[in-house]
Order: structure tokens, then C-alpha cells, then sequence
């Protein structure tokens, strides 16, 4: 009992002595050290391919700079008072029921001023973007739209193009599993669905993503903008190989794209079985 | 009256112990019932965080014990598993039966002095009900053809399909409408007691914020626990009695011509109104107990229970801000996110108010309090991490990556679980008339936040990185190979937080029943609960006693030399 | 149970306060419950092209219709039947026995529920089940939920009745037997809008 006592009390004054604080806090953070400086690890996203991409950089980055403006007057707010104002004997708080009219105005004041700087700030860039961008799917009569049908499945993606025709639903359709080949600088336009449960298209290098449900039409739409091979991901939960459910796109320049894209549809007519009712998916594009 | 409803102290065990209609017992119940939970559910949360770190290794020492058929490795169903019975255990059966059932139990009838709750024996039920869903969650573990693999949310056709055979993703439902039941039963009882059993004097004005919290609470769960309720009663219709409500046409042989986005504004029409009744408790218990601590009066009380009561009315109506990418229309998406961005203001009223509640105090930094302000700043960080989920542009990348993860945890397995440790370490010697050692206390607070704060913000870089939820392995391909040094970083983080849990469990349990004997009222506090005699009579209080102060009067300038609290049942001397 | 002799004085207007606020909230919750099935049927029937669907055997309108006229009438006879029981203090009611009214809301009750079963029959009979398609879905899951609630309404009536006749409830232990007459209320409105929505909009 006595030397439980003893302990206890060197423990506690070993605990009360700021150093230790520190420094096993310091010791709790530097766990990560090792990972933290092994090379060749991405501590941020993949630069981004699409047009639009930069709006959700400059978006998460505006957010991001409001919230660390506010949140240290949070953290300021609260060192000041743990460390100025500490229990002392005989001291008596400062009486205050925070409700005199000033207080109501300074409270009415400054919840004002961060919806209609903080958070009207956002709303307003946010909605620009959505219009401008991600609500903006451009329509088939645009010139140059490249349109892709997408049909995903537990667990891939099927990738459907037009082919030669300019028709869905045709021999000629070029089919694509877990690859999809685009043209660098024309708008790609996806509808999609699902065979069975929900899947979600989400290509982080082109910042979006979108949920395709079973029994039902979605539509999105992105720009590249730099050739090269992105990855395409799941993102909504499909069941056990959710996690394995990627695939690959190329992003390829033009006139490399223009080649490809005539041979693979020469390959999908004599790939064509007529018999194969799986493989003739396919709807009239919707507007 | 002072035979308001009593019922007489029951001399058999089964009556005291068990099928007890006594709140404080049931307080109890709720407590132990949900620190297993807490437990269950944070080995499950180890688990997860092995199989991320270590993709496909055995999982050492527990491993063959728990997945003998694959020698210890968790296999991707399994995983799926965890991460679902891991959210739904933390949240229905870990959290609400702590910050709800037990707080509200044991703070509701002594804070408003009252004897007992209004009605003792749905009481008893209540904990019955919610008992017997974690039975039967449990019990889902273990049947063939394996249990829920469809995740907390459970969105159809996943979950009408997920082991179509087996009664696993059945009795997950049958679980959720359990406790949901349990809540129902809860809230009608809490909000009907304070609204009739209020002690003379103690005003709608005069009550402490925690009974706020949960009053308001308690009307979100008797609202939007039916919608989650009648949900389930659907899904499992459709995986029972082969009803198409969340089946659509083209996976269906004939029949079919249901919805399954349907379903998703179901759950979250409850979803969203259910992550505030974890909060709402929360920032009422942070409330109160800042003003205690910091020997002042609570700074703005109104502002504070108007923004509490605000956010309960607007937690009803953004509730589509969880479907954004699932093809909401833009009118509904730009509105949802509009009204989500709203609930910012009441937000910032409450860290105004609580930051002014400490300013200029004379804190006594004792472990509830600790927690207290370790709520303000986890809380920040959750809360400013909602903002860039409200905000459309952003969200369509973030959403269903560990960026959410980070969110949520920060605002429910940090501020409203911190909420909950405060809270049991505050009443803890009220109800078992013993304190919970300090020492331990703190140290299981520093070494709670560190860890968890790392986590927790190591999981928005992955999420900001494009690490989508819910992937049983990360290493499988190289764009997210890449980022694994960073769920090898957090992993290693959260075992030190799960380890730290072991300080509390030893502190409790050793409190329990060997801790310094508590005085009547250690902490110097006015409300009533602590007016009353330690251990409590059976009626609480012998006679009801009559308000005449407020809750907060710390420090008042009247109040003579070296006292600086007066009880509610005082009246304040005049100056 | 004890029956007493004497006449017991009413009960408390505060005690009735309670109970029927507690109440209040539960109704408040049910209709959320019943209102997210509404919400559905709304939704699913708005998504679906035809509706009814034609060239299939529906439930019958004249039957479903009686239904609703018997189940009305189960619920105008409890309302009676309390005003009456209200009126005398409890001795009396135990003497004079239960009353028509009661015997009359019970009897219309069970012959709802009889009615209920009949409609299931008959378009089971006529091969639709709950798995035929997307109204089937809706009526018998619809009507199952509600089944449920007059099932657990017919058991509390029962309840009550076994103790009014034993002098257990009258007007001295008012507020039970008035919350399970509210319930079956409750019961009541939710089938006037299942009937609308399935057999009149
Ligand atoms: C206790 C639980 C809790 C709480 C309190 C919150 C609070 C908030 N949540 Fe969170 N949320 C969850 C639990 C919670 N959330 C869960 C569990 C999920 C995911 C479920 C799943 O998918 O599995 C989720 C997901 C989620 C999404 C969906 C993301 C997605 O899936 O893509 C969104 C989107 O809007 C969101 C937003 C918000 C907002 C705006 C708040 C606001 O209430 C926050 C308000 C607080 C502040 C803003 C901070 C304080 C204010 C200031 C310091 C003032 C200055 C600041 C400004 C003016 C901006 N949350
Ligand atoms: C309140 C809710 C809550 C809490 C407290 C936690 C706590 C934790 N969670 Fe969890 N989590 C969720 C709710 C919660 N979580 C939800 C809803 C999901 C989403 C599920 C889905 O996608 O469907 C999720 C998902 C989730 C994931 C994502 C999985 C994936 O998407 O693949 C991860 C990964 O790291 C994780 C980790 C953790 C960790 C490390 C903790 C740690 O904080 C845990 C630390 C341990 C404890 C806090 C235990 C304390 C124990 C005691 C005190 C014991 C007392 C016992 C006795 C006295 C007997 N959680
Ligand atoms: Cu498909 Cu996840
Ligand atoms: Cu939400």
C-alpha cells in the first residue's frame, strides 16, 4: 500500500512536469517519423488531368484557409483562458452571464459575418463551379463531345463506344473492360448504370465521381486535359471485391486516339456475336 | 404531492438488479451495457486497423481464435463485416446507450429533481429492448453463410442481395429496429418527464444545458427513428417475403419496380437527424460542465439552447447533403447544401458561447473538464471538415474517401464519445459514491486525444489523396499503394489509442470498488443532483425541493468570501 | 384483482396529463413510422407508369370498402363506450357490465380484422403474392404493418375488457384504457389512408 502510494505520487509529479508532457507527445507524433521519411510516398492527391479539375483544388484550398483562419481563433481561445486563467485560491471568476444587449449584438454580429463571409464566400464559388462545370454535361450536338456508355457490374467496368457508326448498340460498338481509351482535349460525356448493385465511377486524377444505380440513368462529364494513364477507381461499397474493382484509363492524344479507336472498332465487328445477348447492352443516348 | 408515482423499493434481486424500474439502476445497466459495446466495437476498430496496415497478414495472438478458417487472416468479407458491425455497434449500441441511455437516465429525473422517470416500467423496457437488439446483433455474427457485409448504411441492392440466402443481413435489420424501438421508448419517456416532473421553480429557463441536449434529443429520436424503423420493416420484407420495394425492374425476372435510391432518402431522412442526437447530448453536457469548471456562469444559456434547438429543426431538412453523387437533382443538391452551410451559424454561436464560458474563469482543470475542452477542439476540427462535405464541388471527390472517415470520427468517436467519458467520469461519484482517480483520469486523456487527433486528421490527407472507405486493401494497385505509409502511420496511432482505453477500463473498474470515497458534492456544484445525499435514497429526494436559482450562478459577486457556487435550492443573497 | 368495494375517486386530472402526453408522443413517432410507408407508396407508384396495373387481379374495392365502414364504426363505439364509462364511477361500471357500446367496438374490430384476412385470401386466390410485382409489394406490405398494429390493437382491447369486467379500469384508472382506445384511433386513420391511397386516389 505504502509503496503504491510513493509510486503514485512520482508519478504524478514526473506527469505534472511540462517536459514530460511534451515531450511524450513529441514521442506519440515522432511513431509516425519512420513512414513519414521512408522515400518514394504521395502525401497528396495525383496532379490533376481535367479542365475543371482546378476548381476543387482552388475550393478545398479556399476552405481549407478559412477554416484554419477560424479554427485557430478557436485554439487561441482556448490557450489563453488554460493557461491565464488556472484555478487559484480565493480568486473569484469574472461574473458574466453573457447576456447583456452587447453581447447579444457582438454574438448576432459575428455569426453574421461568417455566414455571409465564410460560408457565402464558398456557397457563391461553389455554385459558380457547379454551373460552370460538373452540372454543365455538354450536350451531344456540342461539337466534339466524345460520349461513353458505361455499364458497371460486380466486380468491373464495361465501357461502351460508338464505334464507326456514331450509334450505340451496333456491331461496330467498341467494348472496353476495366480499360477505357478517350481522346485528350474533347469532352468525354458518360451515362451509366448497373447490372446489379451500386457502383460509383470515380476518377480521382479528373476529380469526380459518380454513383451508377441499377435501374436508373446517371450522367457525368469531364475534360482531359493531359495525356497519360489515370486510374479509375469504385467508390461506393459493392460487395467482397469492392476494393478490387478498378480499372485503367488512357488518355491519349488525338490523332493516336483516332487510330485506336478505327482498328478497335474493326476488332468489335469481327469480335461480334450475335448470339451473345450479355454483350448487347446498350440505350438510345439520353438527352 | 410527495407521492408522485412512486413505486416501492423492490427487496428481490431480479427486481433491484435486473428488471429494476429504478432510473439510477437503469443508468447503470445502460453504462456497463454500453462500455462492453464501446469495447466490442473498439477491438473490431484494432482489427480494421491491422487489416489496413497489414493487408491479408494474421492477425497476431487473437487471430486464430477469432477466423480459425482462414488461420487468422481476415478475408475481404469478413472485413466488410467489421467495418459494418464496427459503425453500427459504435453508434446504436456503444454511444446512445452511454450519452443517451445512461446520462439521460441518471441527469434527467435527478437534475430536474424528480424521483424517477415518468414511467418506470417503459423505462425498464426500454433497456430490455436494446439489450435484446445487441443480442441479436451479436447473434448475426455467427450464422451461416456469414453476417452483414452491406455497411452501416446498408443501401439496397447490396443489402437485398448480400448473402441472399443467409439471415445475416436479416438480423442486422432486425437489430437496428430494436434499438431503434429502445430509443423510441427512451425519448417519449425523457421528454414526458421534463415537460411534467420538473421540480417547483425549475423552469423551462433554469434548467441545465445537458437536460437540454437531451430533450432535444429525445425529439429527434421519437421523430426519425420511426422512418429508420419502418425502413428496415421494408428491407426486410424485401429479403424475406421477395417484395421489390428497393428491387428495381431490370435486375428482377418479372416483378421488380422499386427504388433503391429510395431507400437511401430513408436512411438518411434518420441518418442525418441521428448523427445530431449523438451530438446534441453532447454539447448540452459540455454546457454545463465548462461553466462548473470554469466557475462561471454559462455564457449565453438562451443563445445556446436556441442554437441547440436550431440545429434540431435544420438537422430535419439536410439530410441529402449524404447523396450528392447519387443523382440528386442540382435545384435539390444547391438547397442541401445551402441548408447544410446554415447549421454553421448555430455552430458558431455554441463555440462562441462556450469559449466565453472559460474566458476569464478560474478553471479547475479536474477530468471532466479536460474532456470538456478537448470537445471544443476535436469538435472544431469534425465541424470545419463538414464544410468542405457540405460544399458540392469539394464533396464530389471527397465523398466515400477517408476524408468522411476523418469527419465523422472526429465529431462522434472523438466529441461526442469525449462528451460521454467526461460525463461518466462527472456523475461516477454520485453513482457509485466513490471518485475516479485523477491521475489515471488524465492520463487516459492525453493519451486518448494525441493518438486520436492523429488518426483521425492523417485520414483527411488520405482522403485529400483519393484513399476511397471501405477497400479491404489499399496495396493492391499502385495509385493507392503509394499512400500506404500513411495507413501503416495511423494504424500505429490507434493501437496506442486502443491501448490507452485499457487506463479507463482499469481506472473505472478500480474505482469502482476501491476508489477514495466521494464526499456529497466533490465538484461544488448548485444543480440538484448534487444537493442530494450520497449513496442516493431510493426517491432521491426525501422531499422535493423547490428552485429558486439558476444552474450557473458561479462566482456571483454576492456570494461571500471564499464560496464561490451556490445551490438551486438557494436563494441568492441580495448584494 | 382486488375489487373493491367502495367507490374509488376518479383519476387525477394530472395522472390523466401524463399518461395521454405520453401518448401524444407515441402517436407522434407512429405516424412518422407510417408516414415514411406513405412517403414510399408515393414515391414508387409515381415512379411506376400505370397504376393500378391493368389485366391484374386487384383487391376488392366493395370489400375493402366495408372494411372501412366496420372499422369506422369499431372506433365511433369505443369513443361511446368511454364517454360512458367516464361518466360513472367504477363500481357502476362493474355493475351495469360492460355496455353496448364496447361490446359493439370490439365485435366491429374483429370483424375488421376478419375482413382484412379475407382481402389477402382473395387476391392470393386470384395468384398475386407479395413477390408478383411492385403493387403487390406495396398493398400487402402496407397492409401487413398495419395488420400488425390492429393485431396488438385487438390484444390491448382484449386486455382491457378482461380487466373492465374484473372492475380493474373504469373511471378511477382512466388513462390506460383511454390510450389504447387513442391507439385504436390511430390504427383506424392509418387504414382511412391506405384505403385512399390504394382503393380511391
Ligand atoms: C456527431 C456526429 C456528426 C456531426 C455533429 C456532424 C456535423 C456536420 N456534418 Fe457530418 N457526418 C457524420 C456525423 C456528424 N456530422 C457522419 C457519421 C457522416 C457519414 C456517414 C457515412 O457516410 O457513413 C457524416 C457525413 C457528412 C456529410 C456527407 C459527406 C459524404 O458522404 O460525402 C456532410 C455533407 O455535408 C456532412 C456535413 C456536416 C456539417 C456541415 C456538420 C455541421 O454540424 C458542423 C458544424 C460545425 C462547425 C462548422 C464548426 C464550428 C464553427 C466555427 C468554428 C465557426 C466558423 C466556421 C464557419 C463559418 C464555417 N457530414
Ligand atoms: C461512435 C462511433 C464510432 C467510434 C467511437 C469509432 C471509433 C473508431 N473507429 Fe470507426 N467507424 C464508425 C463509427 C465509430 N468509430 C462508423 C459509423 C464507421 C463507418 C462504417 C461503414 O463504413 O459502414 C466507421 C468506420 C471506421 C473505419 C473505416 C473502415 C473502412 O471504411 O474501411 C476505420 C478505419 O480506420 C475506423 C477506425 C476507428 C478507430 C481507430 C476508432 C477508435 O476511436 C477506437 C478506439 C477504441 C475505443 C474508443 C474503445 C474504447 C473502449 C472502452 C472504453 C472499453 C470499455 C470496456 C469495458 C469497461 C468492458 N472506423
Ligand atoms: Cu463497385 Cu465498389
Ligand atoms: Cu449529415
Amino acid at each position: 500500500m505504502k509503496l503504491h502510494t510513493k509510486m503514485m505520487q512520482r508519478l504524478t509529479s514526473l506527469w505534472t512536469s511540462g517536459i514530460t508532457r511534451a515531450s511524450l507527445g513529441l514521442a506519440i507524433l515522432c511513431g509516425m517519423a519512420p513512414e513519414a521519411l521512408a522515400g518514394g510516398k504521395r502525401w497528396g492527391p495525383v496532379p490533376f488531368a481535367s479542365d475543371f479539375g482546378y476548381r476543387f483544388e482552388d475550393l478545398f484550398w479556399l476552405i481549407t484557409w478559412l477554416c484554419v483562419g477560424s479554427f485557430s481563433i478557436v485554439v487561441i481561445m482556448i490557450l489563453i483562458p488554460s493557461v491565464r486563467d488556472r484555478y487559484k485560491p480565493g480568486r473569484k471568476a469574472h461574473f458574466d452571464h453573457g447576456a447583456s444587449l452587447k453581447d447579444k449584438r457582438l454574438a448576432t454580429v459575428i455569426s453574421a459575418a461568417t455566414f455571409l463571409v465564410l460560408d457565402a464566400w464558398v456557397l457563391v464559388i461553389a455554385m459558380t463551379d457547379l454551373r460552370e462545370a460538373w452540372w454543365n454535361i455538354p450536350e451531344s450536338e456540342e461539337a466534339g463531345v466524345y460520349e461513353v456508355e458505361v455499364l458497371a457490374q460486380q466486380w468491373a467496368w464495361n465501357f461502351r463506344h460508338k464505334g464507326a457508326d456514331g450509334k450505340f448498340g451496333t456491331a461496330d460498338d467498341i467494348l472496353q473492360m476495366n480499360e477505357l481509351t478517350v481522346p485528350n482535349g474533347r469532352s468525354v460525356s458518360f451515362q451509366g448504370t448497373s447490372k446489379d448493385v451500386i457502383h460509383s465511377l470515380f476518377i480521382p486524377a479528373m476529380r469526380f465521381k459518380k454513383d451508377f444505380n441499377p435501374g436508373d440513368i446517371n450522367s457525368v462529364w469531364f475534360k482531359p486535359i493531359t495525356a497519360g494513364n489515370y486510374t479509375i477507381l469504385c467508390a461506393e461499397l459493392c460487395g467482397y471485391a469492392h476494393y478490387q474493382m478498378f480499372g485503367e484509363l488512357h488518355v491519349l492524344e488525338s490523332d493516336t486516339f483516332d487510330n485506336w479507336a478505327a482498328d478497335a472498332s474493326e476488332l468489335g465487328v469481327a469480335a461480334y456475336d450475335s448470339e451473345d445477348t450479355e454483350a448487347r447492352w446498350a440505350w438510345d443516348w439520353k438527352e | 404531492m410527495s407521492g408522485d408515482h412512486i413505486h416501492a423499493e423492490p427487496t428481490n434481486f431480479f427486481r433491484k438488479h435486473v428488471f429494476s424500474v429504478d432510473h439510477k439502476v437503469i443508468a447503470k445497466q445502460f453504462l456497463w451495457f454500453g462500455l462492453v459495446w464501446l469495447g466490442i466495437g473498439g477491438i473490431m476498430a484494432m482489427l480494421i486497423r491491422w487489416q489496413l496496415a497489414n493487408p491479408g497478414d494474421p492477425v497476431p495472438v487473437i487471430g486464430s481464435f477469432l477466423f480459425p478458417r482462414t488461420g487468422g487472416v481476415i478475408d475481404p468479407a469478413t472485413y466488410n463485416t467489421l467495418f459494418t458491425m464496427h459503425g453500427t455497434i459504435m453508434i446504436f449500441l456503444g454511444l446512445t446507450p452511454l450519452i443517451i441511455g445512461c446520462v439521460g437516465n441518471w441527469a434527467i429525473p435527478l437534475m430536474i429533481g424528480a424521483r424517477d422517470m415518468i414511467f418506470p416500467l417503459l423505462n425498464c423496457l426500454s433497456f430490455w429492448t436494446v439489450f435484446a437488439g445487441g443480442c441479436v446483433g451479436f447473434y448475426s455474427l455467427f450464422v451461416p453463410l456469414g453476417a452483414t457485409e452491406a455497411g452501416w448504411t446498408g443501401y439496397p441492392t447490396l443489402s437485398t442481395t448480400v448473402n441472399g440466402l443467409g439471415s445475416g443481413e436479416t438480423l442486422w435489420a432486425i437489430a437496428v429496429f430494436l434499438i431503434g424501438a429502445s430509443s423510441i421508448m427512451g425519448g417519449i419517456n425523457y421528454m414526458t418527464t421534463v415537460i411534467r416532473l420538473r421540480a417547483p421553480g425549475m423552469t423551462w429557463g433554469r434548467l441545465p444545458l445537458t437536460v437540454w441536449g437531451l430533450f432535444l434529443t429525445s425529439a429527434l429520436n421519437v421523430l426519425f427513428i420511426p422512418v429508420i424503423g419502418s425502413a428496415m420493416l421494408l428491407l426486410i420484407m424485401d429479403r424475406v417475403f421477395g417484395t421489390t420495394f428497393f428491387v428495381p425492374a431490370s435486375i428482377m425476372q418479372g416483378g421488380g419496380g422499386g427504388d433503391p435510391i429510395l431507400y437511401q432518402h430513408l436512411f438518411w431522412i434518420f441518418g442525418h437527424p441521428e448523427v445530431y442526437i449523438l451530438i446534441l447530448p453532447a454539447w448540452g453536457i459540455i454546457g454545463d460542465l465548462l461553466s462548473f469548471f470554469a466557475r462561471k456562469p454559462a455564457f449565453g444559456y438562451r443563445a445556446q439552447v436556441g442554437a441547440m434547438t436550431a440545429v434540431t429543426v435544420l438537422s430535419a431538412v439536410v439530410y441529402g447533403h449524404h447523396m450528392f453523387t447519387t443523382g440528386l437533382s442540382a435545384m435539390l443538391g444547391e438547397s442541401f447544401m445551402l441548408l447544410t452551410m446554415i447549421i454553421s451559424v448555430p455552430a458558431e454561436i455554441l463555440f462562441f458561447s462556450w469559449l466565453h464560458t472559460i474566458w476569464r474563469g478560474n478553471i479547475r482543470f479536474t477530468v471532466p473538464m479536460l474532456w470538456s475542452v478537448g470537445v471544443i477542439f476535436v469538435f472544431g476540427l469534425g465541424g470545419l471538415t463538414g464544410i468542405y462535405c457540405a460544399t458540392i464541388g469539394t464533396d464530389i471527390f471527397l465523398h466515400d474517401t477517408y476524408f468522411i472517415v476523418g469527419h465523422f470520427h472526429l465529431t462522434m468517436a472523438a466529441s461526442a464519445l469525449f462528451a460521454a467519458f467526461g460525463a461518466i467520469v462527472f456523475f461516477f461519484p454520485k453513482m457509485f459514491g466513490r471518485m475516479m482517480s485523477p491521475l489515471l483520469g488524465k492520463l487516459h486523456f492525453w493519451l486518448t486525444i494525441i493518438p486520436l487527433v492523429s488518426v483521425f486528421c492523417m485520414m483527411f490527407v488520405m482522403g485529400y489523396a483519393g484513399m476511397p472507405r471501405r477497400y479491404y486493401d489499399h496495396t493492391s494497385m499502385e495509385f493507392l499503394a503509394s499512400l500506404q505509409h500513411m495507413n501503416k502511420a495511423a494504424t500505429h496511432m490507434a493501437f496506442l489509442l486502443g491501448s490507452a482505453q485499457l487506463i479507463f477500463v482499469f481506472n473505472f473498474i478500480k474505482s469502482r470498488w476501491f476508489g477514495k470515497p466521494a464526499s456529497t458534492n466533490p465538484w461544488e456544484v448548485g444543480t440538484l443532483d448534487w444537493q442530494t445525499e450520497t449513496p442516493l435514497p431510493h426517491y432521491n429526494f426525501k422531499d422535493i425541493p423547490t428552485v429558486v436559482t439558476g444552474p450557473h450562478e458561479f462566482s456571483h459577486p454576492a456570494l461571500p468570501e471564499g464560496r464561490d457556487w451556490i445551490s438551486m435550492t438557494e436563494e441568492l443573497p441580495s448584494a | 384483482m382486488t375489487s373493491a368495494a367502495i367507490s374509488l375517486p376518479k383519476e387525477g386530472i394530472k395522472s390523466r396529463v401524463n399518461t395521454t402526453l405520453g401518448m401524444v408522443f407515441f402517436i407522434g413517432s407512429w405516424s412518422m413510422s407510417f408516414g415514411t410507408l406513405f412517403l414510399a407508396f408515393a414515391v414508387l407508384r409515381q415512379r411506376s407508369g400505370v397504376w393500378p396495373p391493368v389485366g391484374i387481379a386487384l383487391p376488392s374495392l366493395p370489400m375493402a370498402t366495408l372494411a372501412t365502414a366496420v372499422l369506422i364504426a369499431s372506433s365511433v363505439a369505443f369513443h361511446r363506450a368511454l364517454q360512458g364509462i367516464d361518466a360513472k364511477d367504477s363500481n357502476a361500471v362493474r355493475a351495469d357490465g360492460l355496455g353496448l357500446p364496447w361490446i359493439i367496438g370490439l365485435v366491429t374490430g374483429v370483424a375488421f380484422a376478419l375482413l382484412q384476412g379475407w382481402l389477402w385470401m382473395d387476391l392470393m386466390a386470384a395468384g398475386r403474392n407479395p413477390s408478383s410485382g411492385l403493387y403487390e409489394s406495396l398493398f400487402y406490405g402496407l397492409t401487413w404493418v398495419h395488420a400488425l398494429h390492429v393485431g396488438i390493437g385487438l390484444l390491448s382491447l382484449l386486455w382491457a375488457t378482461i380487466g373492465l369486467a374484473a372492475g380493474r379500469y373504469g373511471s378511477h384508472r382512466f388513462s390506460t384504457i383511454n390510450n389504447i382506445v387513442i391507439f385504436w384511433h390511430f390504427v383506424d386513420v392509418v387504414w382511412i389512408v391506405l384505403y385512399l391511397a390504394f382503393f380511391i386516389f
